[in-house]
Order: structure tokens, then sequence, then C-alpha cells
């Protein structure tokens, strides 16, 4: 029990120790794609000890939830990370490690974050506030479908348990699985706040609209908590679809090679995850629900196939 | 230990401040004093005698003739009971000690009135839940609506007279049904009391009537769709500690109903009794937040809100019917511990965003989002009560609405894993119903307090506003505690609702609680621990203050002022985006599901119906004038004519009079 409180503890540390490096590989990545030369890996480490040196501003209509926000949404993440399998097939800490908690969790961040938005005052950031919910309304059914159909599979909503069934192939329906996995990353894509749901680049525009009035160390714990977001929905989508190599029993050496293993998955995703946010045009916000629907439907799907036990 | 007389002693104490507030019209101000005490008094009253019961898991009965040879009183004061008891009188005590200072705004407008209704409403919902006889009930049932139709009228407007109609309308309808579901069981049975009709074994295709005829019946007062077009005109109409207690509890009549006829009476037999209220509850649930999503009447809105979480409660019971019909003993008792659990959290937390908008409409006196904004600096802990009430609604860890929901889903899940083809199709439907729902609901909270608590004031009202007196915070801060502590100390409760739940589907114990873990079942499939949330939230919270603190005193001090960035133009007031931008895309992207509420919802054609029986019953008035009444009339006129003649005015004839009069009695004695 004490080595796993240690290990969740640890692995949230160590996810947000390296959020900004896997962010800033992400910009290298985007950089190489456009053909520039782009800053280097650890560009975000020195944005955030920047920042953090500067001047926080708020503007004279923002309350206390603008004060907040950061550290509720950075927290939530970090309570996120606790329970996620990581190096583990198990959730460290099993009593938060239900999907609902988890997927609850997040909303909880969607919340203050979007609030935050109207809380200045800023036109901008309404608006982002406003989309940022909207696309919470069309992805979450995605990722609780697809979380659902893998749960009735394994018999379990805990997102560990769910992962040790896939891990020690017990498929009832292994096209059930690959779809509701698909979906589910169709679903943390978009959470990751990728295009062409989000171009972080033109924050005042779209998902990040929020961020637009935040500035010195607010603006630091912000970008930290979001790379870390990203880390933590990856980091979900692996600990449970994708949950071969973690250690299932706690010796040094499966934990090791676990670490390994998640890190190289994790490189993977985001790889991965760039290289399609690169290919893909922007399309009009409005247009989002027509892209969404291939999530929830490629979620059904895999729904039909549990059902019918294919 | 007999906790009955306590719930005599309530009902008589809120009976009593009725009276008192009646009879002190003329001295308002006291009248209010006492409406208020007696019911923060009688609601003591309501929670001592429900506490006790609720945690020895003791039914207590009584029984007397009464004066009906028809109907026996009887009193059954079981566990369910005994949850209605208490939620009504935590809302009642919070409603009351908050109406102190909230009622004084209607002084010289009715607050006499207000007392004695409000208290009257109380003590009928009171004494409803505890009798077990049919006749009783009924009575109590009809006493409840008609106070409460008195509350929404109170304001007197044009808008609140229409919406009090529709609302004596529906209201009616459902008890007819009600009334004629009572009838078929009074029929088999012989008897009155429902203690006769939890006898009896009805044939499937009665038992299916019964149900039906009990479910839509009920179903109008829990403002269930399609049955919902009075709920979010009446409840915004009533004064807001009304408005609470009728959104957080009134609603909640009609849940008890639904469970006292469809479980505890019947039994929930049958399979398609349980989908049929999941159905229904589901698309309550998405309808109710979407339609909310796009009002900005902050009352209207909260009133939309209660259809989406009866939708919630009717997910959770109609999982544990499901439960009951095919023996699953773990999800009945599932089930219906969500559902129950639900009915208790919501009854909280939209009491407490009922009496917070109360608060606002006391400064501002607007509904409209539009003109409040900012007031989050102005009302802080008006503000800070709201904004928990908001977050619990929105189902958000580790409050007591997200427990609630968790259950749902828990029950759900369970519901999914096995049984018959439909069962478990209609599980995962509803679950994804229950994520769109709970996504929109947080849309909309932010939307709520985003536009009315935070930002720059929206109107000249806004900028002036000031914190509202004590009782009223203290009033809302009850509630707020109470979100917080039915959400943190949710293993403790859970046990006492899973225990209630199981005396209903008469189950065994299901295990649902240990230490601070909650559980479906057993621990091994999955657990919860809100403190533990709470605990990896608070130490996120903790390393993020750390983290913000490096450098500290290399940077200047926090600036605060200044206009929000607006791309290089000077920043406006009017660029600030509105309640109705705000749910723009959500209304385009589901704009098939809005043209239904205009086409589907029941009440335009009911009251087109209505408006012909009006047309009708204006045209034959002057028909039953003519033909019936004015020849009856004009032939009294005509005898009254006749007889007058006898009158001459002289002695002399009337003498004559008396003379024939004797002449034909002593004849008639002689023959």
């Amino acid at each position: 029990m004490q080595t796993m409180i240690f290990l969740a503890i640890l692995q949230a540390l160590v996810l947000l120790a390296v959020a900004p490096l896997f962010s800033g590989l992400s910009r290298v990545l985007r950089a190489k794609m456009h053909s520039r030369r782009g800053p280097g890996v650890l560009q975000d480490y020195r944005d955030l000890v920047k920042l953090l040196k500067r001047q926080d501003v708020a503007t004279a209509d923002s309350g206390p939830i603008f004060r907040v926000m950061p550290y509720v949404l950075f927290g939530s993440m970090l309570a996120i990370a606790t329970v996620l399998p990581l190096v583990t097939t198990r959730s460290p800490l099993g009593a938060a490690g239900d999907l609902i908690t988890v997927v609850y969790l997040f909303a909880l961040s969607r919340f203050f974050f979007s609030l935050s938005g109207l809380d200045t005052g800023s036109t901008f950031g309404a608006i982002g506030a406003s989309r940022e919910l909207t696309l919470g309304v069309l992805v979450e059914p995605i990722m609780m479908l697809a979380l659902f159909v893998a749960a009735l599979i394994e018999g379990t909503t805990n997102l560990g348990g769910i992962g040790l069934g896939i891990a020690t192939g017990h498929y009832v329906s292994p096209t059930a699985i690959a779809l509701a996995g698909a979906a589910f990353g169709f679903a943390a894509f978009i959470e990751m706040g990728k295009m062409p749901f989000d171009l972080a680049e033109a924050e005042q525009e779209l998902q990040e609209g929020p961020l637009t009035e935040y500035s010195g160390s607010a603006l630091a714990l912000l970008k930290w908590g979001l790379a870390l977001k990203k880390l933590v929905v990856a980091q979900m989508f692996l600990g449970v679809f994708i949950p071969f190599g973690q250690a299932s029993e706690m010796t040094a050496a499966a934990l090791a090679f676990a670490a390994a293993v998640a890190a190289v998955k994790l490189l993977v995703v985001f790889l991965l995850s760039a290289l399609v946010e690169n290919s893909v045009a922007r399309g009009r916000f409005m247009l989002t629900p027509k892209v969404t629907w291939i999530g929830f439907g490629v979620a059904s799907l895999a729904f039909v196939f549990y059902l019918t036990g294919l | 230990m007999n906790t009955l007389p306590l719930v005599l002693v309530s009902v008589l104490l809120y009976v009593a401040g009725a009276f008192a507030s009646l009879l002190l019209a003329s001295n308002e101000r006291l009248g209010i004093r006492c409406a208020g005490l007696a019911g923060s008094a009688a609601a003591l009253a309501g929670l001592a005698a429900s506490a006790p019961a609720l945690l020895s898991g003791q039914t207590l009965d009584f029984a007397s003739s009464g004066p009906f040879p028809f109907a026996r009183f009887v009193v059954h004061f079981d566990l369910l009971a005994a949850l209605m008891v208490f939620v009504i009188s935590l809302l009642a005590l919070a409603a009351s000690v908050y109406s102190l200072s909230y009622v004084r705004e209607y002084e010289g407008r009715g607050a006499w009135a207000m007392g004695f209704f409000m208290n009257l409403f109380i003590a009928s919902m009171l004494a409803l839940v505890v009798v077990d006889n049919a006749f009783y009930f009924l009575i109590f049932f009809e006493m409840m609506s008609l106070a409460s139709y008195f509350l929404v009228i109170s304001e007197q407007s044009n808008e609140a007279v229409k919406a009090g109609f529709l609302y004596f309308l529906i209201a009616h309808a459902g008890s007819v049904l009600i009334m004629l579901a009572f009838f078929l069981l009074y029929q088999h049975s012989g008897s009155l009391d429902f203690a006769s009709f939890r006898h009896l074994h009805l044939s499937t295709p009665l038992a299916s009537a019964v149900f039906l005829l009990a479910f839509f019946g009920f179903g109008a007062k829990a403002g269930m769709v399609p049955l919902h077009g009075w709920l979010p005109r009446a409840h915004p109409a009533a004064p807001s500690h009304a408005s609470a207690m009728m959104s957080g509890v009134m609603v909640k009549i009609g849940i008890f109903g639904i469970i006292r006829v469809g479980v505890d009476i019947l039994g929930a037999t049958t399979t398609w009794w349980g989908l049929l209220v999941l159905a229904i509850g589901g698309i309550s649930a998405v309808l109710g937040v979407l339609y909310a999503l796009a009002e900005h009447d902050i009352k209207r809105l909260l009133a939309y809100h209660s259809v989406e979480n009866i939708g919630i409660i009717l997910m959770g019971v109609g999982a544990g019917m499901v439960g009951m019909a095919t023996h699953q003993p773990l999800l009945a008792v599932l089930g219906l511990l969500a559902g129950l659990y639900h009915l208790l959290n919501h009854a909280v937390f939209k009491g407490l965003l009922f009496l917070g908008a109360g608060s606002v409409v006391f400064r501002l006196h607007t509904k409209d989002m539009e003109k409040m904004g900012g007031l989050g600096r102005r009302m802080p802990l008006t503000a800070l009560t709201f904004l928990i009430g908001a977050m619990a609604i929105s189902a958000l860890p580790p409050l007591n609405g997200f427990v609630s929901e968790w259950f749902t889903y828990q029950s759900l899940f369970t519901m999914s894993l096995q049984g018959s083809f439909l069962i478990r199709l209609a599980g995962p439907i509803v679950v994804v119903m229950l994520a769109i729902t709970g996504a929109l609901a947080v849309m909309c909270f932010v939307k709520v307090y985003g536009v009315s608590f935070s930002g720059a004031p929206r109107s000249p009202h806004a900028a002036e506003a000031r914190e509202v007196p004590a009782p009223m915070i203290a009033g809302m801060a009850l509630l707020a505690l109470a979100c917080i502590a039915l959400g943190l100390g949710a293993a403790l409760v859970a046990p006492v609702i899973a225990h209630i739940a199981s005396q209903l589907a008469a189950t065994g114990a299901i295990d649902v609680a240990s230490q601070t873990l909650v559980y479906p079942g057993s621990a091994t499939r999955t657990a919860l621990s809100t403190p533990l949330v709470a605990i990896l939230l608070a130490g996120g919270l903790l390393v993020t203050v750390v983290l913000g603190g490096l450098y500290r005193e290399q940077r200047q001090k926090r600036r605060h002022g200044g206009d929000a960035w607006a791309c290089g133009y000077a920043h406006d007031p009017r660029m600030v985006v509105s309640a109705g931008n705000f749910a723009k895309p959500l209304r385009e992207m589901f704009a098939p599901l809005y043209r239904l509420r205009q086409q589907a919802d029941p009440s335009p054609a009911m009251r087109h119906s209505l408006s012909w029986l009006t047309g009708a019953a204006s045209w034959m008035e002057p028909r039953f004038d003519d033909n019936i009444v004015a020849p009856m009339l004009r032939g009294i006129h005509w005898l009254g004519r006749q007889v007058q003649r006898l009158q001459h005015g002289d002695f002399r004839i009337y003498c004559l009079y008396i003379v024939a009069a004797l002449v034909i009695l002593i004849v008639l004695t002689a023959a």
C-alpha cells in the first residue's frame, strides 16, 4: 500500500517534470514539418522560468476565479496523474482510479478553465470558454462510451482493471476493444488540444481562449498545467488500451523496464499526433460536430461489436 | 425509539406558523418572523424525527379509524418516508431561515399569505409522505398542489397567473390519473389502505395499467418530459424560497409516488416498466439540460435543470426496477440507491441554487442574467455558496452530485453486464445520455456563474448590489455545507440509503461502503473514495502553490486593473459575450432538438383545447341562461304578481281570508 502511494506521488511528479519536454518536442516536430529550424527541445523550460519571473497582470473586472484557476487546473491534472496506470498495470490509487472519477476530474478542470475566460470580462476569453465547453460536450460522450465498452468487456470500471484485462489478453471481443481504443484515441487527440480542433499558436481564437488575459507566473503555471494535461490524456489512452509492458508485479527490474517502455510509448504517441496535427487542414469551428461524429460512430460500432459478441 | 409524535409536532408547528402568519396580516413584520421561526422549529422537529429512524432502520406504524368510515387514518413511517421527511425538513429549515429576511421584500404585497401558504405547503408534503392510505394521500396531495398554486400566483403578474393556471391544469390532470390508479387498486383490494394494496396479486396487464397511470400521474408532478411544460413557467414565478421548496422537494414527491406505487406497492414485477422509466429519464435529462442552456432567465434556467435532474433520478430508479424485475438484488439496490441519493442531493443543491438566485433577485429585482454580472465581488458569500451549488449540480468531484451520478453510472454498468439483449442495449445508451447531460450541465453552469457573478456589471443595479442579510446567507450556507458533507461523507451516507433501497426492493443487505470507500457491491470491481479525491486535489493545489512561488522575489507585485485585451481596440462593455451568445454553438449544433420543444410540448395543445373548452362554455353559458334560468325567473315573477293580487292592504279582506281559512280547516277536521 505504502509503495503504491509512493509510486503514485512519484509518477505524478515525474510526469510533471517531463511535461515541458514533451510539449517542447511537439514544437520541434512541428517546426521540422514546416521546414523551419524552430526552438530547441528545452525551449518550454526556458519559457517557464522566464514567465515565472514576470509580473502577474489581471484585468480590473477579474475576480477570484481568474486567480485560482491555474491552481485548480494544475491540481486536478496532478490528481489524475497520480491515479493513472503508468508503469504498473493497476492504478496506483485504485480508490480514485475509476474511469468515471477521472472523466469528471477532467470536467472539473474544464469547468474552472472556461469560467476563468468569462471572469476576466474579455471577449476572446469568453468565446474561447464557450468553444472549450462545446468541444467538451462533443468529446465527453465519445470518451465515456469507448471506455464503457472496454469496461463492460473487462467487467470493471476501474482504469487499472480494464488495462489489466487487456494486458493479460482477456478479450471477449477483440474487434470491440480495438474499435473502442480507436474511438478513445480520437477523443484523446482532441482533448490534447490539437489541430484541427485547436491551434495553440493563435491562442485567442480557439480552445485556449481563456489564456488570453494570463501573464507572468499564472501563465507559466497554466502552460505547464496544459502541457501536463496533454501528457495525462495520452497516458490515459496508453495505460488503458495499450497497457503492454507495464509491470504487473512490483520488482525493481520490471518497474525500470516499464518506465522505459512508458517513455517510448509516449514518444510514439506524441510523434504520431504531431504527424496528424501538422498534416490536416483547419476547419471552421461550427463544423466540428461533423468530425466528432466519426469518433462517436466508431465508439458506437465498438458497442455493437461487443453486443453481438464478434 | 418512537419518533412519530415528533412528525406530528412538526406538522402542527407548520400549521401553527401558517395560521400565525394569517392572523398577523396587519403586522406583517411579526407575521414573517412567526412563520419563519415556526417553520424552522418544525423543520428541526422533522429532522429529529427522521434521522433516528434512518440510522436505526426502524419502521414505525400508527393506525386509527379516523372520522371517515371508508378510510382508516394509517401512518406508515418506513425508511422511504423517513428519507422524504428528512429531505423536506432539511430544505424547509434552510428556506424558513432564509425567508426571515427574504419575505420582507414582499411586505405590503401579500407577505402574510406567502407565510400561510408556504407553511401549509410544507405541512401537507410532510403529511403526504407518511400516510399510508389512498384517501388521505390524495387529500394531502391536493393540499400540496393548491398551496403551491397560490405561491406560484403570488406575484399576481399576468405571466404568473398564466403560469399558475397551466400548473393547476397539469397538476390536476396528474391527480386524476393517480386517482384512477388508486381506484383500480381499491376495486381489487376493497380497502383504501396501501397495506392492502401491497398484498394484492394483480394480473400483469392490470398491474401495468395501474403502473402507467401512476407513472404518468406522478410524472406530471415530477416534471418529467413530456409533461414538464408547466415546470419552467411555474417554478420561476413563485418567490425564491418557495421555488427552492418546489424544485427541491415537491417534484420529488412525484418521484416518491412513482417509487411508492411502482416499487413498493406493485413490486416492479415487469421488466419493461423499468426500461420505460429509464427511457423517460434519459430523454428528460438530455432535453432538460439542453433547454436550460438556451435560457437567460436565471430561475427558469434552474427550473429546466430540475427536469434534467429528475431525469437522472429516474435513470437510477429505472435501473433499480429492472433489477427487481429480473431478480438481480445487486442491481435493484444499486439503482434505487443511486436514484434516492440523487434525490437527496438534488434537493440540497437545487434548493441552494434557487436561494442563491433569490438573493440576486432580492438585490437586483431582475431575473435576467444579462442584467447581472460582476456580482462575485459585490456579493462574495452568495457567490461562493452559489459556486458550490453549481459545482455540485455539474457533478464535479468530490461534491455530492458526483457521488450520486457515480452510483447511477455504476447501476447502469451493472445492468449492462447481463440480461436480455434489450437491457444490455439500453444500459450504454443511457450512459451516453448521462455523459452528454454531464458535459452540458458543466457548460450551463459555467454560463450561469460566468455571466451573473463574473466579469463586469452589466447594469447599474448590478454595479450597486450589496451582500444580502445574514439569515439569507445562513440558509444558503447550511445547504452549501450539506453539499460538501454529502460528498465527502459518501461512505457514511451510502449505507443508510442502501438500507432504504434494500427494504424497498425486499432484498438482503448489500455492502456498499467501508471506511472511506464506496463501491458497487464489492470493492474488487471498482471503488470510489471522495476523501481521497479531495486529498489528491488538495495535494495538487499545494504543489502548484509551491511551484507558483518559484522566483517570487524576482518578479514585481501583481497588478490588478485595466481593461481586457481587445485585439488592440479599446475595450467596450458591449463586446462582452452575453448569455445567449455563449450557448450559441450548441443551439446551432442541436437545432433539431430545440425545434422539438415547440413541436412536442403538450402545453400549447392543452392550452388550445382549454381555450376551446372555455369558448364552448362561454357559448353554452348564455344558452343555459336563456333557455332555463330566464324562463324560470319569468315564471317566478308571474307567480309573484299573481300573489300580489291577494294583498289589497284592506284589513277587511284579510279578515275574510282568516274566516275562510278557519272554515276550510273546520271542514277538513270534521271530514
